[in-house]
């Protein structure tokens, strides 16, 4: 496939689907308050841009706390968890039971604890980045290539020699794989937060504007927020997929260019 | 060369994994300094397992092994182990792989790269010293595998099938490349195999195992003086040693 069809079609499948929403609203004559069509989606967005704006930018500030504490809490515990078959096997099952407590659940108990606002909704953003982190991140420290791990005893490598210099670059790839599921649910964590632990302030992110929005019957504007969120999460997962290219490109078969 | 001085000494030497069959029963071998020793012989006659036992990477469960009269474990340094894959780690380049045992000693960076530029011309990789391990070939691979495990001027080279995955071209150039390199490096080399033809080309002295449980079956010795050049496959002595070992080994299958 050539360059330009590959900007092209998603582009053309994009104005297929626009055209379809229009006909279905047209047809049925939809009001706004049912199905808003994309025009006034994007006006109601626009009227509303500075409050979206700063709601987004409350939504950031608690996506980046929650997922940046899963990533580094998730990688250290991955460690804790890989060091001894002892610890793996009397933790690994509870992390694992732990993730299937469905985090909806967990949200009134965390905003009874921390009270509304930013520190239960980073936590709960953290909740629900973190299990991915520690599941891949310890298979990635655990399944290092016997022979290699052979190669560094016979060189009398220390265990602290063993896990950085073997065992932690060997599992990036699979920490990166776990950091760029975190990045996808990151908003989505961060917005469950906000609806439920809502505002400490009047004002608040992006699941807060939901609640209000909703309340007041404003569909487009509804809309408009979730175009918002959508956005994002797009800048979240590439943030994390340029990381994952920096650090990869050299060695490994998932970035790296077939160059030879 | 120095033939007198025993480097490798089994005695009665037994290994089972835990309550299972022997593996190895009763084996009995001297290696001596500056020999080329390879180990040959059917599947199950753990010809791996005695490397591994060299190595100190699993215990001997019956007997006495002695690497440079200490236990395995305690001579490493005198060691370098050949994995029958590379082993490379993906995320360094060339001459970075060939310091890593450099770098687990903690040695300075400019001694490193002295070492290491030194062995990367010795197995004649130059032109790729900045390349990383999937831009290279597996013949190439094997090489920069090779130039590793001499940084630390091993006494004794243990070799785990090493070139099993290569073709036969491949295979014969690193055959003689190795026999190049050990004109001008000072070890002994244990060596295991699959390939007859290979074993006669580079050994001073072959050993035949049987198998379940493994077994020293025969003791050949390969008088073809060194350096031996490509041509010493070509001659009807060498044929006839292909054809002499192959008969022993044919059977120790039966």
């Amino acid at each position: 496939m050539n360059n330009r069809l590959y900007w092209a079609l998603p582009l053309i499948t994009g104005f297929f689907m626009i055209g379809i929403w229009y006909a279905i609203k047209w047809t049925n004559d939809l009001p706004h308050y049912i199905l808003p069509s994309p025009d006034e989606i994007i006006r109601a967005g626009f009227a509303e841009k500075d409050i979206l704006f700063k709601a987004a930018r409350e939504t950031i500030v608690g996506a980046v706390i929650g997922f940046l504490s899963a990533g580094s809490i998730g990688f250290a515990l991955a460690l804790i968890l890989s060091s001894s078959p002892w610890i793996k096997a009397s933790l690994y099952p509870w992390v694992l039971f732990l993730q299937m407590i469905p985090v909806i659940v967990m949200v009134p108990i965390f905003v009874l604890w921390l009270g509304p606002g930013l520190p239960s909704v980073a936590i709960i953003t953290f909740m629900i980045g973190f299990f991915p982190i520690v599941a891949n991140t310890t298979q990635g420290l655990i399944s290092t290539e016997k022979n290699m791990v052979d190669l560094f005893t016979l060189y009398n490598a220390s265990k602290l020699q063993e896990v950085f210099f073997l065992r932690v670059p060997y599992a990036l790839p699979y920490f990166l794989t776990g950091l760029k599921i975190a990045a996808s649910l990151a908003v989505i964590g961060a917005l469950t937060g906000e609806i439920f632990a809502g505002s400490a302030s009047g004002s608040g992110g992006l699941g807060f504007m939901v609640v209000v929005y909703n309340s007041q019957l404003k569909i487009p504007e509804l809309f408009a927020t979730a175009i918002v969120a959508c956005a994002l999460g797009f800048i979240f997962v590439s943030i994390v997929l340029v990381l994952s290219w920096y650090l990869l490109r050299h060695w490994h078969e998932s970035v790296a260019q077939k160059d030879r | 060369m120095i033939k007198e001085s025993t480097q490798l000494s089994f005695e009665n030497v037994g290994k089972s994994y835990g309550r299972g069959k022997a593996v190895i029963e009763a084996f009995d071998l001297n290696i001596f300094h500056g020999e080329f020793v390879s180990l040959i012989g059917p599947s199950g006659c753990g010809k791996s397992t005695i490397l591994k036992l060299v190595a100190g990477l699993t215990p001997i469960t019956e007997g006495e092994l002695k690497v440079d009269n200490k236990s395995p474990e305690n001579a490493r340094e005198d060691m370098a182990y050949i994995f029958q894959e590379a082993t490379l780690l993906p995320w360094l380049t060339v001459t970075n792989n060939i310091q890593v045992p450099l770098r687990l000693l903690h040695w300075r960076k400019s001694k490193r790269e002295e070492i290491a530029n030194r062995l990367i011309e010795l197995v004649g990789l130059s032109s790729v010293k900045d390349y990383y391990p999937r831009q290279l070939s597996g013949g190439m691979q094997m090489r920069v595998s090779i130039a590793r495990a001499l940084t630390l001027s091993p006494k004794i080279l243990l070799l785990d099938e090493p070139f099993g995955a290569l073709d036969e071209m491949a295979r014969d150039h690193l055959n003689e490349e190795l026999l190049a390199i050990r004109a001008q490096e000072d070890w002994t080399a244990l060596f295991v195999t699959h390939s007859v033809p290979e074993a006669i080309f580079l050994s001073s002295r072959i050993i035949i195992l049987s198998a379940n449980p493994g077994r020293l079956y025969k003791t050949i010795a390969i008088d073809f003086p060194y350096p031996r050049k490509p041509e010493l496959r070509e001659s009807l002595e060498y044929q006839q040693a292909v054809a002499d070992v192959s008969h022993h080994l044919r059977s120790v299958e039966r």
